[in-house]
């Protein structure tokens, strides 16, 4: 069986602004019905990924296709397909809440009016409110409104929670869940950038760490979590001859170890018993630990 | 029946809910017949993927813990003795073999760990009648 094309394949990607180099050689690619996460710190290369696969901005080298298309040349057909909620939401602020999704509205082919209305009555906003009056949490809601919609393929979340209160970030998360994965099995995929990786650990199926323009880590959380590990062990004496050259991370305070493992944690935690530890324990690193583990070594 | 999700735990989400749902169902906290909760709001509750609850259902009904009623929804099985009988003895062994590293890491001696064990089961035990006689006394006021 041929394997379906993937929505999102992006191949040695190459972007600077001036010299300064933005994406450096990144290739990932998102299969359909995944909720691939997409981490890095801030000014890793995130945005300037995301502005490729919409043509906002043109790759300098490598090649990006949507749906196997080139946003680049087939720009109406890729926007037709996904929709997309930026880091900064900006609407006409003399609009209406109601006003911004009719407009929006007019450039879909669908749009599915009772998902609105829930979405609307859900976040509490008023439809007559002008948009310039909103605060940055409710745009944010407007935003996503506009974007589950029209119920395409591809939903493209770029920060959606940075600077948003705990409250909003999670009902926007509930939101994204109930009323955008509401759709057929298989064909909602969801693209989601962001450093806040706690509140949306559930929901990644896959994903993707960038740093400095480089993809450094790409894993299925599943497996991720199971590789990743932290062990602590307490001794009755300090121990000194255990080697640990495949910890990943170590500390020491006296008697006590804590040690990250990626991978080596079955064969570290041999080792560690070896020496009769008076307790020994181990735990999955969550992805936001990974994500600092793996850019702080 | 109220799930939660750890992600410190290592385990696969759909495993930790098909394993949750097992335990409820050998607990009693979910009886035979008892819907399980919808696939939207759990997730959305949980915060998880849909896929990964669909995932889990999928996986508990292939089990044969629990069926889908088309329109209706998921219930557990009538007739899940075989499997209670099953899950409460993987659940009781998850927890003792915790105890036995636990005994391991105290470096308590086999001998003592099981005089132990037999000397507990006797203390409950006694709390257990001193409670239940307790319990008729008071015809007595």
């Amino acid at each position: 069986m041929k394997s379906p094309t993937p929505v999102i394949q992006i191949e040695n990607l190459i972007y600077a602004y001036g010299r300064a180099e933005a994406v450096r050689n990144l290739s990932l690619t998102v299969e359909p019905g995944r909720c691939y996460g997409f981490f890095g710190r801030n000014g890793a290369g995130k945005t300037t990924t995301i502005k490729c696969l919409l043509n906002l901005l043109r790759p300098q080298s490598g090649q990006v296709r949507v749906f196997g298309l080139d946003p680049a040349r087939q720009e109406v057909e890729v926007k037709r397909l996904l929709s997309y909620v930026p880091d900064q939401v900006a609407f006409y602020p003399w609009m209406s809440v109601r006003e911004t999704l009719d407009y929006l509205a007019s450039f879909r082919a669908h749009w599915n009016r009772q998902t609105e209305q829930e979405l609307l009555e859900r976040f509490q906003l008023d439809p007559a409110q002008r948009t310039g009056n909103l605060s940055k949490g409710q745009r944010t809601q407007v935003a996503l409104v506009a974007a589950v919609c029209p119920e395409t393929d591809l939903l493209v979340l770029d920060e959606p929670t940075s600077g948003l209160d705990p409250i909003v970030r999670r009902e926007f998360i509930e939101a994204v869940i109930g009323a955008y994965q509401q759709g057929v099995p298989g064909k909602r995929t969801i693209l989601v950038s962001t450093h806040l990786i706690s509140e949306f650990e559930g929901l990644i199926d896959e994903f993707t760490l960038i740093d400095h323009g480089r993809a450094v880590l790409t894993l299925d959380a599943d497996q991720a979590r199971e590789r990743y590990q932290k062990i602590r062990a307490r001794f009755a004496q300090p121990p000194s001859d255990i080697d640990l050259k495949t910890a990943l991370r170590v500390r020491r305070d006296g008697r006590e170890l804590e040690l990250i493992a990626n991978g080596s944690g079955p064969e570290l935690m041999k080792r560690l018993r070896e020496h009769n530890p008076e307790s020994l324990t181990t735990e999955s690193l969550t992805l936001e630990e990974i994500f600092v583990a793996t850019l702080k070594s | 029946m109220i799930l939660q999700i750890n992600f410190k735990s290592g385990m696969p989400i759909y495993l930790q809910i098909v394993d949750q749902v097992r335990a409820a169902a050998a607990s009693g906290a979910l009886r035979p017949g008892e819907a399980l909760p919808s696939i939207r709001p759990l997730a959305e509750e949980l915060r998880v993927n849909r896929n990964t609850i669909a995932k889990a259902y999928t996986e508990l009904e292939s089990q044969g813990v629990i069926e889908t009623l088309p329109g209706r929804g998921c219930f557990l099985k009538e007739n899940q003795s075989a499997l209670r009988k099953k899950v409460r003895r993987e659940l009781l062994v998850e927890h003792i073999d915790q105890v036995v590293v636990q005994a391991h890491h105290l470096q308590v001696p086999r001998d003592e760990f099981l005089e132990l064990i037999r000397e507990r089961l006797n203390v409950l035990d006694d709390k257990r009648r001193a409670h239940e006689d307790h319990k008729e006394a008071p015809k007595e006021d």
